[in-house]
């Protein structure tokens, strides 16, 4: 009597594919090679060619594209005020006044426009071809309009007028202006010398907050999907008799990867250019550097998502138990995108070393330009190291709970299951 | 038995310019418990290459469960499973095409693109899948189907192209769990030819089906599950030979008075006739004896079995 292999009763599959074999020729050989490259190639096919996913892409490209040609617009457009006056001297003010404005900002051009009393100002500014009239007042200069003032007229016009009669008051006691505000200006400065730019780091921090929860959460669904999508159908037995698990598992990953990573570059590369249109281009360099460790990061956070979402889509038997077997990652990103805006201080630098959390902290950090070279690096080696252990981790599971098409399958159930 | 016995039985068939070496596939002592139940307990059988191998048995006597074992995909508890006589591995079973029972496709993707894609990865090159699906598709009347989605066709062209997936680029055995459920006759007849030729290629065919009138037409050889255990195989005449050989007996007058003949059990009676087992050798000369003293015998005749009588009994 022959002894046969005793397995342990529990393990569900003897799919253990252990050599390689040559592609060749017409006929089914059993070749392993680049099976996981036949599968990535088809996981990218059909997401290019999904139309819900193109269409996503497209709002948020030209979401993007769109905030840089307003930007563009917006700095392009020249304003002009006209200001209804009486007399010379009003013009002479509403002129003092379109100097100072065009220095602050040279698209703004301050006009006077002479009217011959109340009743004509009125209805210039009624009718629109005036923003507001500039008259003597009983105790001085007053000006009347029809609704708020814009600050870029009403700011130079308060300087003109307070320069008047500083002018005028300093030669009646016999001085002059520039004696009397003399030590009167406070200046601002930082100590590296930068300008300040803590509310763009803001800005740029939930840039990248929402870049890495949108892509995260979308590809990691679609991947969980299409993992359970093999599963529903029974698809599952064919693929995992034709080639080793471990190739299945790799091939998802690898062109959903991909596929993300090449739309995060996208909006990158898009957000940058948009970026480069607005008074905000000076920063570009810093935050360029900032992108280029966040898509880093990004490549590397998204590998162990991905492979926790394959499994979270191995756990489950139909698309209904998604929801329950990706609530683990969904609650991780929630958590990661929420605390991105709340960290600070010490808590943010921790925050920027944990993987997943360091995805948005370091690359926030960065641009914030409070980190030595080390951090990021040792950042980025701590979440290789941290994807490396879940995609271990990962395909044992998936191994293990890809066949069972009976039920969900529980994560403390998968990992305690016996190998 | 000795693991010698077991030796190389590989044997080299090449027909047709296709060449496929090819071997039994042998399950020995194969069993399978869930929870305490034993879904297969203790199953041998061969499926000889180049033969048609039909697999019945009532729902729940393990067939499938063997099936899936034989493919890998499920762990047996105890026995093996032998191509060519050694142990088979998974790189083996990947060069098998497999109908798993409970089955599917991408059903958003189109029919020539996902069967390409299959075949590709069990390691067929692109331009050879594409014509091996095109071929096949054009055996199966589905030439005209192969942009579709999956999901547009209607179930039985689901089946055929489940079928394609399985049986494109010359498997060297094939493992098919109920390939000809849902088909329409012409459909069988085509999907018969098919397997035949795979046959002809010496290719060992596995497949199950709980139609016994067409397993009983194409197979050359049966093997019968019940709750879990082999309960009969061979090929369909040896099956037959071991059943016990029933009489048609047609006589002038009422057949009633057979029941009470020694050694002769009457299974039916009707009217002038009935349908009688020979138990004991030499009961058939006092039957006739007894006839011919009551009136004339019009005919006395043996029964060929068909193979539902003796899976009748069988899996009694």
């Amino acid at each position: 009597m022959t002894t046969t292999q005793h397995r342990s009763p529990e393990s569900p599959t003897d799919l253990s594919h252990t050599d390689g074999r040559e592609t060749v020729g017409g006929d089914v050989t059993g070749g392993t090679e680049r099976a996981w490259l036949v599968v990535a190639l088809r996981e990218i096919v059909v997401r290019m060619t999904n139309r819900a996913f193109l269409v996503s892409t497209l709002v948020t490209l030209v979401f993007i594209a769109g905030y840089g040609a307003f930007s563009v617009w917006q700095a392009g457009r020249t304003s002009t005020y006209t200001v209804a006056v009486e007399d010379a001297e009003g013009s002479r003010l509403v002129g003092q006044a379109a100097t100072t404005a065009h220095s602050q900002d040279e698209k703004v051009v301050v006009e006077p426009r002479v009217v011959g009393d109340a009743a004509a100002a009125r209805s210039v500014v009624e009718a629109g071809e005036a923003d507001a009239w500039l008259h003597q007042g009983t105790s001085g200069w007053v000006l009347t309009s029809n609704d708020d003032v814009d600050r870029a007229l009403l700011g130079p016009l308060e300087t003109a007028v307070r320069t008047d009669a500083l002018t005028t008051n300093a030669a009646a006691a016999g001085t002059t202006v520039a004696v009397l505000e003399r030590g009167s200006t406070l200046a601002t400065s930082q100590f590296d010398g930068q300008q300040s730019t803590s509310g763009f780091v803001k800005g740029a921090t939930f840039a990248f907050a929402l870049l890495f929860f949108m892509a995260a959460m979308m590809f990691g669904q679609q991947i969980a999907a299409s993992v359970v999508e093999e599963k529903q159908s029974r698809l599952v037995e064919i693929l995992v008799t034709a080639i080793p698990v471990r190739s299945l598992l790799a091939g998802k990953i690898v062109g959903n990867s991909v596929i993300a990573l090449g739309q995060v570059l996208l909006f990158a590369g898009v957000g940058l250019v948009a970026v480069s249109f607005t008074d905000m281009s000076t920063l570009l360099p810093s935050l360029s550097t900032a992108v280029v460790w966040f898509v880093l990061f990004f490549a590397v956070g998204f590998f162990a998502l991905a492979c926790l979402f394959a499994v979270a889509g191995a756990l489950a038997s139909r698309t209904e138990d998604l929801q329950s077997t990706t609530a683990p990652m969904t609650t991780i990103l929630m958590l990661v995108y929420v605390l991105s805006f709340g960290l600070s201080g010490t808590a943010l630098q921790v925050a920027s070393f944990v993987p997943i959390a360091s995805v948005v902290s370091m690359p926030g950090r960065i641009l914030a330009g409070d980190v030595a070279w080390w951090e990021p690096v040792l950042a980025l080696l701590l979440m290789a190291a941290f994807s490396a252990a879940t995609i271990g981790l990962s395909e044992r599971i998936y191994r293990r709970s890809l066949l069972q098409t009976r039920g969900r399958v529980s994560w403390k159930q998968a990992l305690r299951a016996p190998e | 038995m000795s693991q010698l016995e077991h030796g190389e039985r590989v044997t080299t068939t090449r027909s047709a310019g296709v060449g496929a070496a090819t071997a039994d596939i042998e399950v020995r002592h194969l069993s399978r418990t869930f929870d305490d139940v034993r879904a297969v307990d203790d199953v041998s059988l061969t499926v000889g290459a180049g033969l048609l191998t039909g697999f019945v048995g009532g729902n729940g006597a393990g067939k499938t469960t063997t099936m899936r074992m034989v493919m890998g995909v499920l762990s047996p508890t105890g026995g093996e499973v032998l191509w060519g006589g050694r142990p088979i591995t998974a790189l083996d079973r990947r060069s098998f095409g497999y109908m798993p029972e409970e089955r599917g496709l991408y059903p958003k993707q189109p029919v020539m693109d996902q069967l390409v894609y299959l075949g590709r990865l069990r390691g067929m090159g692109t331009a050879a899948a594409r014509q091996s699906v095109t071929e096949h598709l054009e055996r199966l009347g589905l030439a005209d189907r192969a942009r579709d989605h999956v999901e547009k066709l209607s179930l039985g062209n689901q089946q055929r192209v489940q079928i394609i997936a399985a049986l494109m680029g010359h498997p060297r055995a094939l493992v098919l769990d109920e390939p000809f459920s849902g088909l329409d006759p012409a459909a069988v007849d085509s999907m018969a030819d098919l397997l035949r030729e795979h046959t002809a290629r010496g290719v060992p065919v596995l497949f199950s089906s709980h139609q016994l009138d067409l397993v009983e037409r194409l197979c050359e050889r049966l093997v019968v599950l019940a709750r879990g255990r082999v309960v009969a195989a061979g090929t369909p005449d040896d099956l037959r030979t071991r059943s016990v050989l029933r009489h048609r007996l047609v006589l002038s007058g009422d057949a009633g008075w057979v029941r009470g003949i020694p050694g002769i059990h009457a299974v039916d009676v009707e009217g002038h006739t009935a349908l009688l087992e020979i138990v004991e050798p030499g009961a058939e000369r006092r039957l006739l004896e007894e006839a011919l003293r009551r009136g004339d015998v019009l005919e006395l005749s043996p029964q060929r079995p068909s193979l539902a009588q003796i899976y009748r009994e069988v899996t009694a």
